[in-house]
Formats: structure tokens, C-alpha cells, sequence
């Protein structure tokens, strides 16, 4: 375990240095970035403004506040997009490379996206959970969120950082079979952005569709740990959520392992 | 004949470049730092360099890795501004009309290729004849010289990504000169190739430069190739000029050191000579190894103040001499030196 | 003059000819490009279907007439993206690994170089979508259809394109002095999105943003709500233009500037 500690280490920490590294680029990144978050915010609260009832999807207006902010911090911290690495890996060519090395690639990517999930937690997750929990009590009336909620919500966002990257690396082997894995991302993101809740809560969805979802990963990605930090769920519910996250990890383990090694025959035979 | 002043291509005076960086801190902790820290770091890449090259000289400008060269290169072609002084090529300033340079020069970068990745190499150069606006027959014209010299013909359908490196350079030297420039660039030219193609990418130099009378600046740290292209060279060492001048004068200066490796019975018994002491020189006139795995004594020293014998003697006294070798110093281990020790050969 | 324009021309054709060969030589790559735009765009679309589920309009916007503008937004944003898209290598690469150095070497305008170099037939995923929203809108008879507008909807189109090139040109550029410039880039060009919607939903300040700083609201809302509403007066068009006009200059002076600070790579 400390061996294993010691090899992949670097390659976590390594990613954060080279976050950290450009820093000019760093605190504007932050300011926009943000500044994004509060134009969907607007855009909600015109819709909200627009609506007969107050409470839409499931959510009130103030529930959509923190959703909105939740989701981009989650997002952020969570999705590390390893896939981007992966098809990096094939257009250069040093895939191979990795195979030499003793070290397991799928690993040593995971400990990679780590490094920036550190990285993405410090700055600028960590300051606009702060702000938003101040904005919340101060101007939106609400208690602050209740410690209970919070480690659930953060054992639960360790979940979804696993079945993203999980996800991701199987997405990424994608990557073998094209020399444009672009488009693919570009779609990825798409779907994501929307079967994640991201774009929107999934309760907005027919009932039929989000019956769907619940047979897929995606909803386990973002929405479930918001959900949980709203406190949405009862003690039944909480127990089942996270248990199918916990479901979601090992099934993608496996799915992964199990591309991996295709994947590894092809690149022997080819000698790719 | 005619007037110098005519004949000089390229005018380099007091040209400085200097990078200012955010400080960097070592380690994670530094990182940290780094980014709440607002120190910055300057670096004079070059430090107020001064040559002139005349048409048709090949010159070698030569330095460890990070001395500059790249820098002052770039600097000549126009990708870099100075920070300081200036640089006339062709009697045209690089930074200040950059399309006027352009047309007069030819760059290759050996760590990069100028050519278009995914392109067969006849398309690239269908492209560089319009982005050079080469006419038909100049075209056809070099293109036969090109094909003669560095037989691009072998690969010219191929798209450039599936090229060697050897035929890369090929490639990437004939799209330089695809418009006759009058100055040629070459960045480690031959980088990374094998024996036979360096002697080939340095053949087909030296016949474009007979040929055309092109000048030709090239970096390098293949003592290869200074030895069989420039008839002179520049040394530069942490942004500054340390010599400049004909290589048979370099080595001059600098082949005073000689070398005599003695095999001897005991090294035990010499490991503790001071030899310059016992000989009454100073210590940077005569130097010794000892290597006692191989029993073998090796002196290094001044061949104007020291004679082989009298160094044998003095090994000798205390033991047994079995075989010797005496060499003079290469080029190689000279420009060694330079790098090490900055260039003290000249007060001498 | 006129034989320098004629040259440029000529090596544009040999360019993108060239680079036509090679997207043929992979048409798989080229329609999960084509699939990636054009699943992007559903999404916003689909978005909007939910919430419309949730509420009959939006600040008196319906669902068909955003449908227009998002549809709209679409092609200015398409043709910019399928002409100029290596900006984006700028921003990200070309700058901080040196290859860069290639443009300097040549004598041929700069600009001109970084976006001959790379037609991007992804975008086509986006005309397409924006063509389709915007022929379903006219089917539905809520756009005005006059001569005029018609005339302005061209220049409109071009000038948001071009406002959208200066966009990317200018936040790219800044890549010549903090070496990477994508993560701006990325932040500035993804603030499009925002400006598909009305821009009264939002604050005052952030109004003021999208409208004047990265006006984004001059490409898609703006314009897009003088083919809508008969009470918008045709003005909207000429300030589009004048945008276009004046942040170009101003994107270009500081790609200019950058390409004389250029560091190259290596130190």
C-alpha cells in the first residue's frame, strides 16, 4: 500500500503543480468562472419570476440558489475529464510507454485527476461553498446546512468523483479507435451536462425519463450529492442513493478493467 | 573589389534579450506560495553580443544547452525582439519589418518541423511557392538543385508525419531554401541522425553554400559539424560572447593542453604526488587522475611548460611505468572546457 | 495592391483544398465532430422544452420566439467557428510550445496564417441546427420577412461573426503574455451561451457586460429580436456593425502588439 502510495503520489502531485503553475491565467479563471454561475443564476430566477407556482422540479426558488452554486462546485471538483489525458496519450503515442512501465495506467491517470480535484477544491470550489453558505444566512433566510448533510454530501462526492473517472476512462478508450476523439467529448459533455443535472434538475424531467435515469450512472455523477446536500432525501432514500453509488463504482472497476484489457491485446498486436 | 561594408550580411551590436518570469518555488508547499507571490525572476538570456557576418561565411555559434543561441537566432530571424540593441540583416531590421526579413531567410529548427503535418511533402512545398511567391521556373530550377543535393524525390508524396527524422531534416532544410534566401538559419541541424545522414545534411550545406554563396548560421553541438562546415566560429556561454574567431586559432590557443596516460605498476604509491608542486608549476598547468581500478595515471598538462619525460621521471622515483599514451586535445574536449571553466585561454 | 490580395487568395485556395483532402481521408472524424456540435445545440433546445413545461413564457418571450433566437445565435457563431477556429491552437498551444515561431518566419500576414491554416467542419453541425430552427420559425410565420430584413439579416450575420472572431482573437492574444490564454478564452466564449436568452432577465451589471464588454448580446438576442418585433428599430443592426467594426481594430491592435512580445519557447 505505501509502495503503491509512493509511486502514484507524483503523479498527483505533479498535476497540481502544474495547476498551480500559471498563475496569471489562475485568478481571472476564478472570476469568470463565477461570474458564469451567476448568469445561470439570473436565468433561473427570471424563470422562477415567470412561473405560477413557487416551487418547480421539486425546488424553491432559495433550493435552486444552492443547487445552482452545489452543482457547479461538485461539477467542478468532481468531473475530472481524464479522457482528455487518454486520447493525449494516443495522438502522442506514449500509451505503449505506459505499458512498459510497472504501472497501471488507469491508475496512474486516476491519481493524476486527483491532483487536480485538490487543486479545483481550493480554488475556487472551497471559497464559493463558503460564500454561498454566507449568502444563504444572511440574505435568503436559511439555516446554515447541517454537518450531518455535509459529510454525507462529501462521502458521497467521493463516490461520484470514482464513477466519473471510472466512466471517463472507459469513455476514453474510445480514443483507440479514432484519431479524432474531439467531436466525441464535445457529445460527451453534452449529454453529460444534461443526463448529470447539471444543466437543469433532473426532477424537471417527465416521470418516465427519470425512471430511466435511475437505471444510469450519470445521476449518481452530480445531482445525488446535491440532492443530499439539499437534504431531499429521507434516511430510506439517503441509504439507497448511496449505496447505488457505491454499485456504480465497482460495476465501472470492472467494465474498465475489462476494456482495458481488449484494449491492451489490440495495442500487442498492433504495436501501437 | 568591393568595399567591406557591402559584404556584411548580418550586423548584430550590443543585443540583449532579456525573460522576466514569476519566481518559482520548489515543491508542492512552493507552489502554493508561487501563487500568492508577486516576485518576478530576470534573466538575461543574451547579454550585449556584438558580431558581424559576412556574405558567404559559414559560421558556428556554439554554447552548452541554454547559453542562448536559440535566443540570439531568433532574435536574427525575427521571431524575438530585443530587449536591447540591434540587428541589421540585409540591411533590414527583422522586428521592425518582419515580411521583408522573411523573404531574405530560411529557417530550419531541428527539434521542429516547419512543414505541414499531415501534407504530403509536395504539397507543403506547393504552399511555401506561394507563400514565397516563387515563379514557375525559379520553382522548377531549384527544385532539380534541391532534388540533386538532398533527394527529396525518395519521399516527396509521403505525407510529412510519416517521414523520418533523417528525411524530415531533408525535407524541412529544402523548404528553407526552396526561395533562395540569402541567409540560412540551421538550429541543431543534425540532432538526433545517424552517422551517414549528418554527413549527408552537411555535404548538401556546404554545396548550397558554394553553390549559391548562401550565408549560413548554425547552432549546433556536434563538434562534427563545426569541424567539417565552419570556417568560424562564435562561442557564447550564459547569454555572453567568450570567443569569436577562426577554429584553427581556437585550437591553437587552447590545444596547449596535453594529455599523457601512463600504465603503471603500483598507483598506490603515486595517488598522493603533487606533481605541479614537484615540477614547480601551478596546479592549472599540470593536473592528475588516478584511476586504480586500471592502474592507469593520467596528467593533464600545459605542452609549453612541461615535456613528457620530465613528467615520467617524476612518476618514475616511485613507481614502475608499463606503457604510455600521449594525446593532443580535440576540438570536443576543448569546447568541454570552455563550458565548464568560461574561456580563459585568451589572457594566456 | 491588388496582386497582394490576389495572392492571398491563391494560397487560401491551396490551403483549404489541401485541407479538404485530408477531412475526406476521415470522414468518420469529421461526423462525430459534426454529431458533437449538433448535440450540444439539441441540448440547449431541450433545455428549453423543460422549463417551458414549467412556465407559459418567459418576461413575455415564448417558446417558439426563443426557439428563433436560439437558432439565429447559431449562425454567426457557425461561420466563425468553421473559418477560424485555429485561434483556438493560440490560445492553448502554439504560443507556449513556440510553433508559433512558424508564423514569424513567413512573409505573410500573421493573422492570416493562424487562420488559413485549419477549417474547422464541426461548425457545420451548428449551421445546420441554427438553418433548422431558423427555416422552422419562418414555417411557423413569427419571423418579419421584408426586403430590408432580409438585406440586414446577411450583414447581421457577418458582423456577428465578426464580432465573435475579435472575441476569440483578442482573449487568445492575451496567450503572448501569460504564455496560456485558453482557460479566458474558454470563460469568455462559453459566455455566448448566455447571451441565447433575453438579456432583461438579467442584472443590470451583467446586462451591461454582455451587451458592451463581450457583447455577445449584439450577435444573438439583439439582432435576433428586430426580425421578432416589429417595434425594434433597425438601429440594432447598425450598432451591431459598429461593434463589429471597432472591437475588431481593437482585437487586432493586441494580437499585433502580442506577436511583438512573443517569447517563443524554450526559456
Amino acid at each position: 500500500m505505501k509502495k503503491k502510495l509512493r509511486i502514484y503520489l507524483p503523479f498527483a502531485s505533479n498535476e497540481l503543480k502544474r495547476q498551480m503553475a500559471y498563475k496569471g491565467a489562475f485568478y481571472l479563471f476564478i472570476f469568470i468562472s463565477l461570474f458564469g454561475s451567476f448568469i445561470q443564476y439570473f436565468l433561473w430566477m427570471a424563470i422562477y419570476g415567470s412561473a405560477e407556482n413557487s416551487v418547480l422540479g421539486g425546488l424553491t426558488r432559495e433550493e435552486m440558489v444552492v443547487y445552482i452554486f452545489m452543482v457547479y462546485v461538485t461539477g467542478s471538483v468532481v468531473m475530472i475529464s481524464i479522457s482528455d489525458w487518454v486520447s493525449d496519450d494516443v495522438v502522442k503515442g506514449t500509451v505503449a510507454m505506459n505499458l512498459i512501465k510497472p504501472i497501471d495506467y488507469r491508475m496512474s491517470l486516476i491519481s493524476r485527476a486527483m491532483g487536480q480535484v485538490v487543486y479545483r477544491f481550493l480554488v475556487p470550489g472551497v471559497f464559493i461553498w463558503i460564500g454561498l453558505e454566507i449568502y444563504k444566512v444572511t440574505v435568503l433566510g436559511l439555516s446554515v446546512t447541517g454537518v450531518t448533510n455535509v459529510l454525507l454530501y462529501l462521502a458521497s462526492c467521493i463516490m461520484s468523483f470514482f464513477i466519473y473517472v471510472l466512466f471517463d476512462f472507459c469513455f476514453g478508450m474510445v480514443a483507440f479507435f479514432t484519431t479524432y476523439i474531439f467531436g466525441m467529448l464535445m457529445a460527451k459533455e453534452a449529454l453529460l451536462s444534461f443526463l448529470t443535472g447539471q444543466l437543469i434538475p433532473l426532477s424537471f424531467f417527465p416521470e418516465v425519463v427519470q425512471k430511466v435515469f435511475d437505471y444510469l450512472p450519470f445521476s449518481s455523477m452530480v445531482y445525488t450529492p446535491v440532492m443530499i446536500y439539499l437534504g431531499k432525501y429521507s434516511d430510506a432514500q439517503l441509504c439507497f442513493v448511496l449505496a447505488r453509488q457505491a454499485a456504480w463504482v465497482v460495476i465501472l472497476y470492472v467494465l474498465g478493467s475489462l476494456i482495458w484489457k481488449q484494449v491492451t491485446k489490440r495495442l500487442v498486436v498492433l504495436g501501437g | 573589389m568591393k568595399l567591406r561594408e557591402e559584404k556584411i550580411v548580418i550586423e548584430v551590436s550590443h543585443i540583449t534579450k532579456e525573460f522576466v518570469s514569476p519566481k518559482k518555488y520548489p515543491g508542492l508547499k512552493g507552489a502554493i506560495k508561487g501563487l500568492f507571490s508577486n516576485e518576478k525572476v530576470s534573466k538575461k538570456a543574451v547579454d550585449d553580443i556584438s558580431f558581424t557576418i559576412e556574405a558567404g561565411e559559414i559560421v558556428g555559434y556554439i554554447g552548452s544547452n541554454g547559453a542562448g543561441k536559440s535566443t540570439t537566432i531568433k532574435m536574427m530571424t525575427g521571431i524575438l525582439n530585443p530587449t536591447e540593441g540591434r540587428c541589421m540583416v540585409n540591411g533590414i531590421n527583422p522586428c521592425k519589418q518582419r515580411k521583408e526579413n522573411a523573404r531574405n531567410i530560411g529557417v530550419v529548427f531541428g527539434q521542429r518541423t516547419q512543414l505541414w503535418w499531415d501534407l504530403p511533402l509536395s504539397e507543403s512545398f506547393t504552399i511555401l511557392k506561394e507563400i514565397y511567391d516563387v515563379s514557375d521556373e525559379d520553382y522548377k530550377e531549384r527544385m532539380v538543385f534541391l532534388n540533386n543535393v538532398l533527394e527529396l524525390q525518395d519521399f516527396f508524396d509521403r505525407p510529412v508525419r510519416t517521414l523520418s527524422l533523417g528525411q524530415r531534416m531533408r525535407a524541412d532544410l529544402g523548404a528553407a531554401l526552396l526561395h533562395n534566401p540569402k541567409v540560412l538559419y540551421l538550429d541543431e541541424p543534425t540532432i538526433g541522425l545517424d552517422l551517414v545522414v549528418k554527413d549527408n545534411i552537411r555535404k548538401a550545406i556546404k554545396e548550397i553554400n558554394e553553390k549559391y554563396q548562401t550565408t549560413v548560421i548554425l547552432t549546433t553541438h556536434d563538434i562534427g559539424d563545426i569541424e567539417e562546415l565552419c570556417s568560424r566560429i562564435i562561442i557564447i556561454d550564459q547569454g555572453k560572447k567568450i570567443y569569436d574567431g577562426s577554429l584553427e586559432a581556437l585550437k591553437d590557443t587552447y590545444g596547449t593542453k596535453r594529455k599523457v596516460s601512463m600504465e603503471v605498476k603500483k598507483p598506490e604509491k603515486v595517488e598522493h604526488l603533487n606533481l605541479a608542486e614537484r615540477l614547480g608549476v601551478t596546479a592549472q598547468e599540470c593536473s592528475m587522475e588516478v584511476d586504480k581500478e586500471q592502474k592507469v595515471l593520467t596528467v593533464t598538462f600545459d605542452k609549453h611548460k612541461l615535456q613528457v619525460p620530465q613528467i615520467m621521471n617524476a612518476v618514475m622515483e616511485l613507481t614502475e611505468v608499463q606503457d604510455v599514451k600521449i594525446q593532443e586535445t580535440e576540438l570536443a574536449e576543448i569546447v568541454k572546457q570552455i563550458y565548464n571553466h568560461g574561456f580563459t585561454g585568451q589572457e594566456a | 495592391m491588388v496582386k497582394k490580395v490576389k495572392r492571398y487568395f491563391r494560397l487560401y485556395k491551396v490551403l483549404i483544398s489541401q485541407f479538404f483532402k485530408v477531412i475526406l481521408q476521415s470522414k468518420v472524424d469529421f461526423l462525430m465532430g459534426l454529431l458533437g456540435f449538433f448535440l450540444t445545440q439539441v441540448m440547449g433546445i431541450a433545455f428549453l422544452y423543460l422549463v417551458f413545461e414549467q412556465i407559459p413564457s418567459l418576461q413575455g418571450w415564448t417558446l417558439d420566439q426563443l426557439i428563433f433566437i436560439y437558432g439565429f445565435a447559431q449562425i454567426p457563431r457557425g461561420i466563425d467557428h468553421l473559418l477560424t477556429d485555429n485561434i483556438w491552437m493560440v490560445a492553448w498551444r502554439l504560443v507556449i510550445n513556440g510553433d508559433f515561431d512558424r508564423y514569424m518566419l513567413r512573409p505573410m500576414n500573421i493573422f492570416f496564417q493562424v487562420i488559413a491554416e485549419k477549417l474547422q467542419p464541426d461548425a457545420l453541425g451548428e449551421l445546420l441546427i441554427g438553418a433548422i430552427l431558423v427555416v422552422i420559425s419562418l414555417g411557423k410565420g413569427i419571423v418579419i420577412v421584408d426586403a430590408g430584413r432580409i438585406l440586414l439579416f446577411v450583414v447581421s450575420v457577418l458582423a456577428g461573426a465578426l464580432i465573435y472572431t475579435s472575441i476569440k482573437l483578442f482573449f487568445a492574444s492575451l496567450a503572448f503574455w501569460v504564455k496560456i490564454s485558453g482557460p479566458f478564452l474558454q470563460v469568455a466564449y462559453e459566455m455566448a451561451n448566455f447571451a441565447k436568452y433575453p438579456t432583461e432577465i438579467y442584472a443590470k451589471a451583467i446586462r451591461f457586460i454582455i451587451t458592451w464588454v463581450i457583447p455577445f448580446a449584439f450577435v444573438a438576442y439583439l439582432p435576433a429580436s428586430f426580425f421578432l418585433k416589429q417595434e425594434v428599430s433597425a438601429a440594432v443592426i447598425g450598432i451591431e456593425y459598429m461593434i463589429a467594426v471597432v472591437f475588431w481594430c481593437i482585437a487586432y491592435a493586441v494580437f499585433n502588439h502580442g506577436t511583438k512580445v512573443y517569447e517563443s519557447a524554450g526559456n
